[in-house]
C-alpha cells in the first residue's frame, strides 16, 4: 500500500509539495506565535520572580505587561506599604517599554533593590552610580556587543554601560529609577512595587493584611505570576485558540481540497482497487495514510521553517524571548495531523463508497 | 422435493450458478431492463464465452457475477454461496477471494510498475494461500514480459498490458475469472496472444473463465458460447442457427 501511496504523491509533485508547505504553514503559524508570546509570558514571569519580592504591588485593574501602563503609581505609596506588619521592604520599579528596540528597561532605586534582590550578580563592571550610567544583562550585551565603558543611547539620551550582569533577573536593561522618571516625564511616579516579607513562612498572613490595607490596589504572589500569566490571561489563552484555530484549518482545507480533487481524478483506480477486492477500509485507509503522509511532511517542514524564522527574528530582535516547548511541538504537530485526518475523512469515506462499476467508467 | 435437493448439490459443486437474474437501471424516470431473467451454470473447469450485440446485458451480467453488482431479483451462487442476498461488505470479500477480473481497457494502476501491480493484487487478495505458487516474477516470465516489470503502463503497449492484467488477475489463483472483451481494444497479433494464454490457463491450470467477447474468433477458443439478445440468453435452437448464420456471412 505505502507504494502506491507514494507513487500517488510523487504523481502530483506540485500538487503534494504545495500540500505540504500548506500544512507546514499552519505548524510555524502556531510555533512562532506561541512561541514567542509564551516566551514572552514566561521570561517576564521568571525575571520580575527572580527580583527577589514576594508581592507585587499594582494600581487597581493594573496588567503585568507593563508596556500597557507605565509611571501610573505614586512613589509615596512605598512609605504606607513598609509600615505593613511582616514587610521588609517595598522596591519602587519604573517600567518602560523601548517601541524601537522592542524591550522594556527598568528605572530602578538601586538600594532598596539590594535590599529585596539577591540574584543580581555581575559578571563585569559594578553598579550604576550616577545619572546617565546603565546596567545591562548578559543577554543584551551578547546581542547588542556592547561591553563596559560603551554608550547606548535610551529614549535619546546618552547612557554609558558600567556593568553587565547575569541575565534572568528584572529587565534587560537598569538605569537609575530618578532618571527615568525624569525621561518618562513620569516624576514621583512608579509602575509597580515589589515588596519582600520578613518571613516566608508567614506569606499568608501579610498577603492578607496587604489586601486588607489596600482594598482596590493588585497585589499579585510573585510565585503566581507565570501560571496567572499563562493561564489566566484570556488574551493568551484566547489567542493561542484563535492561532490554533486557524492552523487545524488550513490542515483541514487544503487536505480536504487535495484529497477530493486526488480522488475525483482517481475514481478509475478506486474502482480498479475495488475489482481487485480492496475493502472499504482498505481504500479508507489509503486515503488517510496519504493524508497522514503529507501532513507528518509538513509537520517536519514546519518544524524546520519555524527554527528559521526563530532565527531571523532573534537577528532582528536579540533580546526577544522564545520558549517552544516540546509539548508545544507536540501540540501543534498533533493540531496539524488532526485536521489533516479530519479533512481527509470525507473523500476517504466517498471514495469508500464509489459504485465499482460507476467508477470503472461503465455507464 | 427431490428436484430442489438436486439443485442443492449441483449449486454446491459449481463454481457459478445464475437463477433468473433481473437488473433493471433506473436513469431518470426510466426503467432500463439490462438483464431479463437470465439462469445459467458453469462448471468447474470450464471457459465460457458470451456474445452478442452491444447493450444486450452482457457486461451487466458480468458484473452481477463477479459481485460489481447487486442484481434486482435472482439469485447468484459462487461456490454456494447465494452472493444477491448478501451485504456489499460479503460481496467485496467473495470478491477478494474468489474473483478474477480482465477488462477491455486492462485497468492497470498508471503510477504502478508491471511488477507492482501484480504485488498490490496480491497484497489486497491476502497471499497466504498463494504461497507455494509461483513468484509474481515467475509468473511475468512465463507470460513473456520478464524484461517489462519494471516498466509502468504508459511504457507498455497495449498487447503488454493486457497480459500484465492477466498476470494480476489470476496472481492469487481465483476459482473463477471474468473478463470483458479482453481483445476489444488489441490488434489480431496481440488479441491472438491473449486469447492463447487465456486458453492455456484454462486447458493448464483448469482456470473456470468467462468471457465476453464481440469477435467470433474468439468466442471459438472457448469451450461453450453463450448467446444474449436483449438481455436473455437465446436457446440452443437459436443459437445453432445464429451459428449457422455466422458461417454464412
Ligand atoms: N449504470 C447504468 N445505468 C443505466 N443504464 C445502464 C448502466 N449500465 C448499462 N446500462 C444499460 O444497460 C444496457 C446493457 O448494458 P451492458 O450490460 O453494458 O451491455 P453490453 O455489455 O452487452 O454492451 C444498455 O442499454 C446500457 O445502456
Ligand atoms: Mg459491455
Amino acid at each position: 500500500m505505502l507504494k502506491l501511496i507514494c507513487s500517488n504523491l510523487f504523481q502530483r509533485p506540485t500538487r503534494t509539495g504545495v500540500s505540504i508547505l500548506a500544512v507546514s504553514l499552519g505548524v510555524v503559524l502556531v510555533l512562532v506565535s506561541v512561541g514567542l508570546s509564551y516566551g514572552q509570558l514566561t521570561d517576564n514571569a521568571n525575571r520580575m520572580r527572580r527580583i527577589g519580592g514576594d508581592f507585587m504591588f499594582q494600581p487597581p485593574n493594573a496588567s503585568f505587561f507593563f508596556a500597557l501602563n507605565s509611571g501610573t503609581l505614586p512613589i509615596r505609596f512605598r512609605e504606607v506599604i513598609n509600615k505593613v506588619e511582616g514587610v521588609q521592604e517595598a522596591t519602587p520599579v519604573l517600567a518602560k517599554f523601548i517601541g524601537d528596540k522592542f524591550h522594556l528597561i527598568y528605572g530602578i532605586d538601586k538600594e532598596s533593590f539590594a535590599r529585596v534582590n539577591e540574584t543580581l550578580r555581575f559578571v563585569s563592571g559594578r553598579h550604576f552610580e550616577a545619572p546617565n550610567e546603565a546596567i545591562i544583562d548578559t543577554n543584551y550585551a551578547r546581542s547588542r556587543h556592547l561591553k563596559v565603558g560603551d554608550r547606548l543611547e535610551l529614549l535619546n539620551h546618552p547612557f554609558t554601560v558600567v556593568g553587565v550582569y547575569e541575565e534572568g533577573t528584572a529587565s534587560r536593561v537598569m538605569i537609575p529609577l530618578a532618571t527615568l522618571q525624569e525621561l518618562n516625564g513620569t516624576p514621583d511616579k512608579v509602575t509597580t512595587f515589589f515588596i519582600r516579607a520578613k518571613e516566608k513562612r508567614a506569606l499568608d498572613t501579610v498577603y492578607q493584611r496587604l489586601k486588607e490595607r489596600f482594598k482596590d490596589y493588585t497585589i499579585t504572589r510573585t510565585a503566581d505570576l507565570q501560571e496567572i500569566m499563562t493561564a489566566n490571561t484570556p488574551v493568551f489563552k484566547q489567542f493561542v485558540a484563535a492561532v490554533v484555530f486557524i492552523s487545524v484549518a488550513i490542515s483541514f482545507l487544503i487536505i480536504l481540497l487535495a484529497m477530493y480533487t486526488t480522488i475525483t481524478e482517481r475514481t478509475r483506480e478506486i474502482g480498479i482497487l475495488k475489482s481487485l477486492g480492496a475493502s472499504r477500509s482498505f481504500i479508507v485507509q489509503l486515503i488517510l495514510r496519504e493524508s497522514l503522509l503529507i501532513c507528518g511532511a509538513g509537520v517536519v517542514l514546519g518544524f524546520v521553517l519555524a527554527a528559521i524564522a526563530i532565527k531571523l527574528i532573534l537577528t532582528a530582535f536579540p533580546s526577544m524571548p522564545v520558549n517552544i516547548t516540546a509539548s508545544w511541538r507536540l501540540f501543534a504537530a498533533g493540531m496539524a495531523l488532526f485536521g489533516g485526518i479530519l479533512g481527509a475523512l470525507y473523500p476517504a469515506l466517498k471514495a469508500a463508497h464509489l459504485d465499482p462499476v460507476k467508477a470503472l467508467g461503465y455507464e | 422435493m427431490s428436484k430442489s435437493k438436486t439443485v442443492d448439490i449441483v449449486q454446491k459443486k459449481d463454481p457459478v450458478v445464475v437463477e433468473d437474474i433481473q437488473m433493471t437501471y433506473r436513469v431518470g424516470k426510466v426503467d432500463v431492463r439490462a438483464v431479463r431473467g437470465v439462469s445459467l451454470t458453469v462448471k468447474a473447469g470450464e471457459f465460457v464465452a458470451i456474445m452478442g450485440p452491444s447493450g444486450c446485458g452482457k457486461s451487466t451480467l458480468l458484473h452481477v457475477i463477479g459481485g460489481l453488482l447487486r442484481p434486482t431479483s435472482g439469485r447468484i451462487f459462487i461456490d454456494g454461496v447465494d452472493i444477491a442476498s448478501i451485504s456489499d461488505a460479503e460481496r467485496t470479500e467473495i470478491r477478494r477471494r474468489k474473483m478474477g477480473f480482465v477488462f477491455q481497457r486492462f485497468n492497470l494502476l498508471p503510477t504502478l510498475t508491471a511488477l507492482d501491480n501484480i504485488e498490490l493484487a496480491r497484497q489486497i487478495q491476502g497471499n497466504g494461500h498463494v504461497r507455494n505458487h509461483q513468484t509474481t516474477e515467475e509468473i511475468l516470465g512465463l507470460l513473456g514480459i520478464a524484461d517489462k516489470m519494471h516498466h509502468k503502463p504508459s511504457e507498455l503497449s497495449g498487447g503488454e498490458q493486457q497480459r500484465v492484467a492477466i498476470a494480476r488477475s489470476v496472481v492469487s489463483r481465483p476459482a473463477i475469472l471474468l473478463a470483458d472483451e479482453p481483445t476489444g481494444n488489441l490488434d489480431t497479433d496481440n488479441s491472438q496472444m491473449v486469447l492463447q494464454m487465456l486458453q492455456d490457463l484454462n486447458v493448464k491450470y483448469g482456470q473456470t473463465i468467462v468471457m465476453i467477447t464481440h469477435d467470433p474468433e474468439a468466442a471459438s477458443t472457448a469451450s461453450r458460447i453463450i448467446e444474449m439478445r436483449d438481455g436473455r440468453i437465446l436457446n440452443r435452437v437459436q443459437n445453432l442457427f445464429y451459428a449457422m448464420e455466422q458461417k454464412r456471412v
